[in-house]
């Protein structure tokens, strides 16, 4: 029976979110000019950083070790995290204008889980636009890095839904963040920020720096070690590591959440 | 002048209404330079050279450009198209100043905030890092630094103004913006050197505005310039500021026909 009540409420969830993002997905699309505009300005940056990338490894030959196309595949997974989390948890961005507006009581009042709410309410499917071709360029850049393992694909796909845990709990985080003190744009910059440090190997920077990328905040465990695996590179202990991260932010970011909660006082309605 | 001088010193107040969420956006700036300046580290030898830089020269153009984008991109006239869009015009039309100028005024105050972070943090980085920095001592090419980073203000204003001024038309202003700040951390020179560029590419972005925003000023700063650089750059920099005041200047009166208030 609990069981049955669980998959009737994760239907109910999926329904919600197909309704919402079909919803956003027609007022994107309202303003075509935004459409295109917003495209063009991803691949430009997009392809800038490639060309910065190629100047520098034309020159270096390879950079930590890495060859160009094993430092592409870096890129190429901060920018799948980066193209994903921004649409999964796209609403995350405007929960700011809720607490501000008090809107937020009607999410409290509703029978929907307010996180679940908060996180999912509603995709920007302009973020998907660039994510097939994303793929199709990973799937090319692996093909250039020579002999690639099935159990290496493996362990890269699994690492990085590891690490897209990891993007969801620094999301909790973010909107707990809000609840308190109704700073979000700015905490969610500053993660989008730290995550683009993964862009290039961990080996670049210097040990107190990467230790810190490593252990303490959790770069490596988001972009740098699903990566490694893929190249064949990866050790027991980033597995461990990643894992770790996960499972302790996926905790303390729900607790972080039921906390602000008890703290929200509607103060804004 | 007087009203515009308090403009500009309510703007660094409210900067620091504000300060959770300045601070953090400080991290951010910090972040990105550390990366940045992490990676030419890295690449440039310590007793070598890379395309034509030191590491010491480098590592100065990064720090050097972090604090010359500091001054010339930190402005607050992203937020004209949302006032035209919702209305908000109308309170400054009625008003005995200029909106731009008020604007400027605006800008003012927030890059007197942002550079005197700026100027604390990237001390205390070359300090805590021993950044090997290129002190520049000659007196005439550190005042042309500081003249032409003014220049590059001016015209940076000029162009964010004009993005903005598209709101008299349009509700999606915010798209040529997004635009603009994804085309200009490259072209201006803000990641690398633009001279490491191949020549022709190299001498293409040295006709647009966007270099002479960060790369000249900071090449001035470090004392690589000779006469024909020099002036070849101040001419670019001064033709884009007319071409984009008169402009700016234009679709600001276009625009004042078509403005129909309608957010009110």
């Amino acid at each position: 029976m609990h069981i049955l009540h669980r998959v009737f409420n994760m239907k109910k969830y999926i329904l919600l979110w197909l309704q919402v993002t079909g919803q956003l997905t027609q007022i994107a699309f309202a303003s075509r000019l935004g459409v295109v505009l917003f495209t063009l300005g991803k691949i430009i940056r997009f392809v800038s950083f490639i060309i910065f990338l190629f100047i520098l490894i034309s020159q270096t030959k390879s950079l930590a070790g890495y060859s160009f196309w094993q430092v592409m595949m870096f890129f190429l997974t901060f920018n799948f995290i980066d193209i994903i989390a921004q649409f999964l948890w796209r609403d995350v961005y405007r929960f700011r204008s809720y607490i501000v507006s008090g809107s937020f009581d009607m999410t409290l009042t509703k029978p929907i889980s307010p996180l679940l709410r908060s996180l999912f309410g509603g995709s920007d499917v302009l973020d998907l636009i660039t994510l097939f071709p994303l793929i199709a360029f990973m799937i090319y850049a692996v093909g250039q890095l020579g002999r690639v393992t099935f159990v290496e694909v493996l362990l890269y796909v699994v690492l990085l839904l590891n690490g897209l845990l990891i993007a969801m709990s620094l999301h909790i985080f973010v909107l707990s963040l809000g609840i308190v003190t109704t700073e979000v744009d700015n905490a969610i910059w500053f993660f989008r920020e730290l995550t683009q440090l993964g862009r290039i190997p961990l080996k670049v920077y210097p040990n107190p720096i990467s230790f810190t990328f490593t252990f303490i905040l959790p770069v490596a465990a988001l972009i740098t070690i699903p990566t490694e695996a893929l190249l064949g590179v990866i050790s027991v202990r980033g597995v461990i590591i990643a894992v770790v991260f996960s499972t302790v932010l996926l905790g303390l970011s729900l607790k972080a959440w039921r906390g602000a909660l008890k703290k929200y006082a509607s103060a804004s309605s | 002048m007087k009203k515009y001088w308090q403009i500009t010193k309510n703007t660094w107040d409210e900067t620091l209404t504000y300060r959770t969420s300045f601070i953090v956006y400080r991290l951010r700036e910090l972040l990105q330079l550390v990366a940045t300046y992490f990676l030419w580290l890295f690449v440039v030898p310590a007793h070598g050279s890379f395309l034509g830089y030191t590491q010491a020269m480098m590592l100065t153009y990064v720090i050097g450009s972090a604090f010359v984008s500091d001054i010339v991109f930190s402005s607050r006239t992203s937020a004209i198209a949302g006032e035209i869009n919702e209305g908000v015009l109308n309170n400054f039309l009625v008003r005995p100043l200029s909106y731009l100028r008020y604007y400027f005024a605006r800008d003012l105050g927030d890059k007197a905030m942002n550079v005197t972070f700026s100027l604390i943090e990237l001390s205390l980085i070359v300090i805590i890092f021993h950044i090997p920095f290129y002190l520049q001592h000659n007196l005439v090419t550190i005042l042309l630094f500081f003249i032409t980073t003014f220049l590059a203000m001016v015209l940076n204003f000029f162009i964010s103004v004009l993005i903005s001024l598209i709101g008299f038309w349009s509700n999606e202003g915010w798209g040529p913006r997004f635009i603009f700040y994804s085309v200009i951390g490259f072209l201006s020179g803000g990641m690398f050197p633009l001279d490491i560029l191949p020549r022709p590419i190299f001498t293409i972005f040295q006709l647009l505005p966007f270099s002479s925003l960060s790369y000249f000023p900071v090449k001035i700063y470090l004392g690589q310039f000779d006469g024909v650089f020099l002036l070849r750059g101040e001419v670019t920099l001064v033709v884009w500021i007319a071409i984009m005041y008169v402009v700016t200047m234009k679709v600001w009166n276009k625009g004042l026909h078509a403005y129909t208030a309608q957010g009110i």
